[in-house]
């Protein structure tokens, strides 16, 4: 079954039918006081609030469930650690199965699908079952984080209020991204993380429009949270520096061993996760069981760090608890944990685990970096706060993010320069092995195709000045007569000029015109008091080809004018000139492919 | 899923915003009277594993008493005693790669309290473990001067022994040195305290500063058998022999088990019956002792051949050996006992007692330290060597 899939199900009708009735002119009535985009920006602090509420609930289910069913010192060799996470594995599953389907995964996904496809519509049980279920798995010991559910449940908990307030639809649309930014920044404690994030990943586009409302959400569901758990950290930060420049290059290397390792992750995911899902129906039921099972064994074996979120295990490998062997076993058996419990369709996050292991492989190669280079200064507890945004870069994809998450989380400014060296270096790594990022390669297994930064970035944009021609010979001049410009335009070859009118703006005058007004006896008139008054558009060289679009099939000569000096003529846009660029772009593209 | 709310209210935009934040209002109650059962409960469970971890660390098992503070920790976060006592029990695991971690924990806290005394403490420890005189001593200082929720003056004088300790571990006798003066003038009419001070003052080899100690002890209780062993033993330590025979003397008798203070006594007796030097002895009773010097040099000379394995009548032993050398000293000073009477030969006493004293002091350092007439001879021979430096 696809992750996405009971969402459409859920969804009593198509995408255009989906529940969002016909605005009942709810703003009508206001009449000035409260606009449509004020209200929206009132209603995101509303959602950061009770995101930050659910959030803050969510976390308190994790810890006691954690508490109840593993104890509050699990101990290695406990019969615990692999039969609570089992049963607890088959609970879920059940409940995924028949109660919440839609509910597998991380969330991320089935937010951007919800702004793309579904006019924002979220079920609200998507909500309640997210919250279940991850709080089931998290805390029965499952190798997966909170924050993406959290993030779907503040996506969910907008989307219903949206509805319910029968908003239009434009706006509703916007809504999961302003509840995902809410549940994100609630569980991690981090507001910029969480907006840049929902930028870069969920939106998938940078959109201004948006950005008020998603930082209010996200502010106001911190400010929730804090209230409530206090604004320690997620992790103690070690004391972090960067003494000179000769260390970047161990960060680079980091960031290199963070981009295998980013690619090893997603490549194990996404061969797994698709060959599981086609398992038949029955299996489903046990792959969160099995799963869970691995992943308690490997606790029970000596690792019970793996299991979990993994929070505190990353606070002490951020205070060199653990010697470099114990740091690279412990990543090599995160990944291995975290893929099987997402692969079997275990509701729950990938952010935690994905700095579990940048914080293990930070440590590894830092402790060796300075076996092998002593004079090297960077703790351990740097390398693996590094080595979080490294993952965060390489696995993730979401370069901003994983910069700006490591400064947040940290504080610290001072290792701004190796996170990003290190993250530059596990982007470009990751980039060039895996080309598809991991949450656009989960969307496509399940059949969608979403709007992605990372190819939007990559992407050509042609601009007016790439169809523009050069300012024409005859330009003429709507201040001289009629007579004058005719005799002007008789030995040109051109059949459309340019006229220049006072004391701005542009128009068009064709040969003909002006023959038939000289032949009118119009001959003694000034060119402006015969043509039509109103002035040509003007474009910009730098605006997106598109926006020519608009006018090539209405003026024959689009003038492109100085931004700097409206008067001054760059050049011309004609319909021929601007399809020609079009067309001669995709035969390039055509023929690169072929 | 979610229903729709009945359309009892006008839907305009300031009621919904009233009704969104009385919504607000009562979700925030309910969620703050979760919290706070919550964290009840989390601060039961807290204590009770704080409780184990105390016990675990009396138990000296560090290890373990770490795993439960965690946990306490990780059910009251913000707990400062519980994140003091992870902090010293990860400081005192014996595991070096923990006092980074231990630290983390305690600069945390020295930042919301740096006048916190214990804290001060705790990360002075953690600096002298790592041996980081610079950093130990000021929070040593920030200790002493900080503030102590009960007994501020021991406390503060506890701190100040234990830099002592920690200075002159580091050898840096400078500091060490102003420290001591400090704690003296500091100190409670306590002869314990007074005592630990002597025996600091005897570490940094300022003798007489642990007499005074010992002395202001004897001042209250006259009969401190501790305070006289110390006393006596210092002066013999100093090469005042003739005042640790006093001291020893009376700690003898104020306690007769203490079988060093009986053995420092003997020696004494010893040397001071065997040192020609004297000033109150006689010209013959002088030579007399130099003669017995002299043949006790001898003794001393063939034991450790002996010892050493090495036959100084052998021809194939090499004359470059340092026993063979002092044989053949002592062998040329022999013929000079004979003038020792003469009244012209001023410089022979001090020249055969050289020779005397070269060897007690390379058998020493040959064959270990000597015992009986021997260790007098070598006593006076280094009381000699102070004298003349």
């Amino acid at each position: 079954m696809s992750d996405l899939t009971p969402i459409a199900n859920s969804s009593p009708s198509s995408s255009a039918t989906v529940r969002v009735k016909t605005p009942r002119r709810l703003f009508s009535t206001i009449e000035g006081v409260f606009n449509e985009e004020v209200f929206f920006l009132i209603l995101s602090v509303f959602i950061g609030i009770f995101s930050g509420l659910a959030v803050v609930c969510f976390r308190l289910a994790i810890d006691w469930t954690h508490l109840g069913l593993l104890g509050p010192l699990p101990q290695t060799h406990s019969w615990r650690l692999f039969a609570v996470p089992s049963l607890a594995g088959l609970f879920v599953a059940i409940l995924v199965l028949h109660v919440f389907p839609g509910i597998r995964g991380s969330g991320v996904n089935q937010t951007k699908s919800a702004l793309y496809i579904f006019n924002g519509y979220i079920p609200f049980r998507t909500a309640i079952g997210k919250f279940i279920c991850s709080g089931i798995a998290i805390g029965s010991g499952q190798s997966l984080g909170p924050e993406d559910p959290s993030l779907q449940i503040g996506a969910s908990i907008a989307s219903a209020l949206g509805r319910q307030l029968e908003i239009s639809r434009e706006k509703l649309r916007l809504m999961a991204p302003v509840g995902a930014a809410a549940g994100l920044a609630a569980a991690f404690n981090a507001p910029i993380s969480a907006v840049l994030f929902v930028i870069e990943e969920v939106i998938g586009r940078w959109s201004a429009g948006i950005l008020g409302s998603v930082v209010l959400s996200a502010v106001s569901s911190v400010v929730i949270v804090r209230s409530f758990l206090g604004s320690e950290p997620l992790f103690r930060i070690p004391v972090t520096s960067f003494k000179g420049p000769s260390e970047l290059l161990a960060y680079a290397v980091l960031g290199i061993v963070g981009g295998l390792a980013s690619v090893a992750f997603a490549q194990s995911v996404g061969y797994l996760r698709p060959r599981l899902k086609a398992l038949p129906r029955w299996t489903q039921y046990f792959q969160p069981a099995l799963a869970g099972l691995l992943v308690g064994l490997i606790g029970y074996l000596g690792f019970p760090q793996v299991m979990g979120a993994g929070y505190g295990s990353m606070d002490e490998a951020m205070h060199g608890q653990y010697a470099w062997k114990v740091l690279a076993i412990l990543a090599v058996l995160k990944i291995l944990a975290t893929t099987l419990s997402f692969v079997s369709g275990t509701p729950g996050g990938m952010f935690a685990p994905t700095l579990f292991v940048g914080a293990m492989l930070g440590g590894a190669v830092g402790d060796i970096e300075r076996i092998l280079f002593p004079h090297l200064t960077g703790s351990t507890g740097t390398y693996a706060l590094v080595g979080m945004g490294v993952l965060f870069a390489g696995f993730l994809r979401v370069p901003m993010t994983s910069v700006f998450m490591v400064l947040e989380v940290s504080g610290n400014y001072e290792i701004v320069v190796p996170v990003i060296v290190a993250n530059t270096f596990s982007y470009l790594v990751s980039r060039s092995l895996q080309t598809v990022p991991i949450f656009d390669m989960l969307t496509r297994q399940d059949g969608l195709i979403l709007p992605s930064l990372e190819e939007d970035r990559e992407e050509a944009i042609l601009r007016v000045e790439d169809a523009m021609l050069p300012v024409p010979a005859t330009i003429l001049s709507a201040q001289d007569y009629v007579d004058a410009n005719f005799r002007r335009v008789q030995d040109s070859a051109d059949s459309v000029f340019l006229v220049r009118l006072h004391p701005s703006g542009w128009n068009n005058a064709t040969r003909e015109q002006l023959q038939r007004l000289y032949q009118e006896g119009k001959g003694e008139l000034t060119l402006a008091s015969v043509l039509p008054g109103q002035s040509l558009p003007s474009l910009y060289p730098d605006l997106p080809l598109d926006s020519a679009l608009r006018y090539v099939n209405d003026y024959a000569l689009i003038p492109v004018v100085n931004r700097a000096d409206s008067r001054r003529l760059e050049g011309i846009v004609t319909r021929d000139s601007v399809f020609k660029k079009y067309g001669s772009t995709s035969v390039v593209e055509v023929s690169g492919s072929i | 899923m979610l229903r729709k709310i009945p359309k009892l209210i006008s839907r305009s935009a300031p009621m919904i915003i009233l009704v969104l934040t009385l919504a607000a209002v009562a979700g925030f109650a309910a969620v703050s009277h979760l919290v706070n059962r919550y964290n009840l409960n989390q601060q039961a469970r807290g204590r009770k594993l704080y409780a184990q971890g105390i016990t675990e660390i009396q138990a000296g098992r560090y290890d373990n008493a770490i795993a439960a503070f965690r946990a306490a920790l990780s059910c009251d976060p913000t707990n400062s005693q519980y994140q003091l006592s992870l902090a010293r029990a990860l400081r005192d695991s014996n595991d070096p790669r923990r006092l980074d971690e231990a630290e983390s924990y305690l600069l945390a806290l020295w930042q919301r309290t740096p006048q916190d005394a214990a804290i001060n403490l705790a990360l002075a420890r953690v600096a002298a473990r790592r041996g980081t005189v610079e950093d130990a001593t000021r929070y040593y200082h920030n200790a002493m001067y900080g503030v102590w929720p009960s007994e501020p003056d021991a406390n503060r004088n506890r701190a100040r022994v234990e830099l002592i300790k920690f200075l002159l571990e580091k050898n840096a006798r400078a500091q060490a040195d102003s420290e001591l003066i400090a704690l003296a003038a500091a100190l409670p009419e306590d002869p314990n305290s007074h005592l630990q001070a002597a025996q600091l003052f005897e570490q940094a080899n300022d003798y007489s500063g642990a007499l005074h100690q010992f002395r202001e002890i004897l001042r209250v209780d006259p009969v401190n058998s501790a305070a006289l062993a110390g006393a006596g033993e210092t002066a013999y330590r100093s090469g005042d022999y003739v005042l640790a025979q006093e001291y020893l003397r009376r700690a003898v008798t104020a306690n007769p088990a203490d079988a060093n203070s009986r053995q420092l006594l003997a020696s004494t007796d010893l040397v001071l019956r065997t040192n020609p030097f004297h000033s109150h002895i006689s010209d013959v009773e002088r030579n007399r002792r130099i003669t017995a010097a002299f043949a006790q040099a001898e003794d001393r000379l063939d034991h450790c051949a002996q010892q050493a394995d090495v036959d100084l009548k052998a021809s194939d032993t090499p004359p470059s050996s340092p026993l063979v050398k002092l044989q053949a000293l002592w062998l040329r000073t022999q013929p000079d006992l004979k003038l020792l009477r003469s009244p012209a030969e001023t410089d022979l006493p001090d020249a055969i007692m050289d020779v005397v004293f070269q060897i007690e002091q390379q058998t020493n350092s040959i064959c270990g330290p000597p015992q009986g007439l021997d260790l007098a001879l070598l006593l006076i021979s280094q009381k000699r060597e102070a004298v003349t430096q």
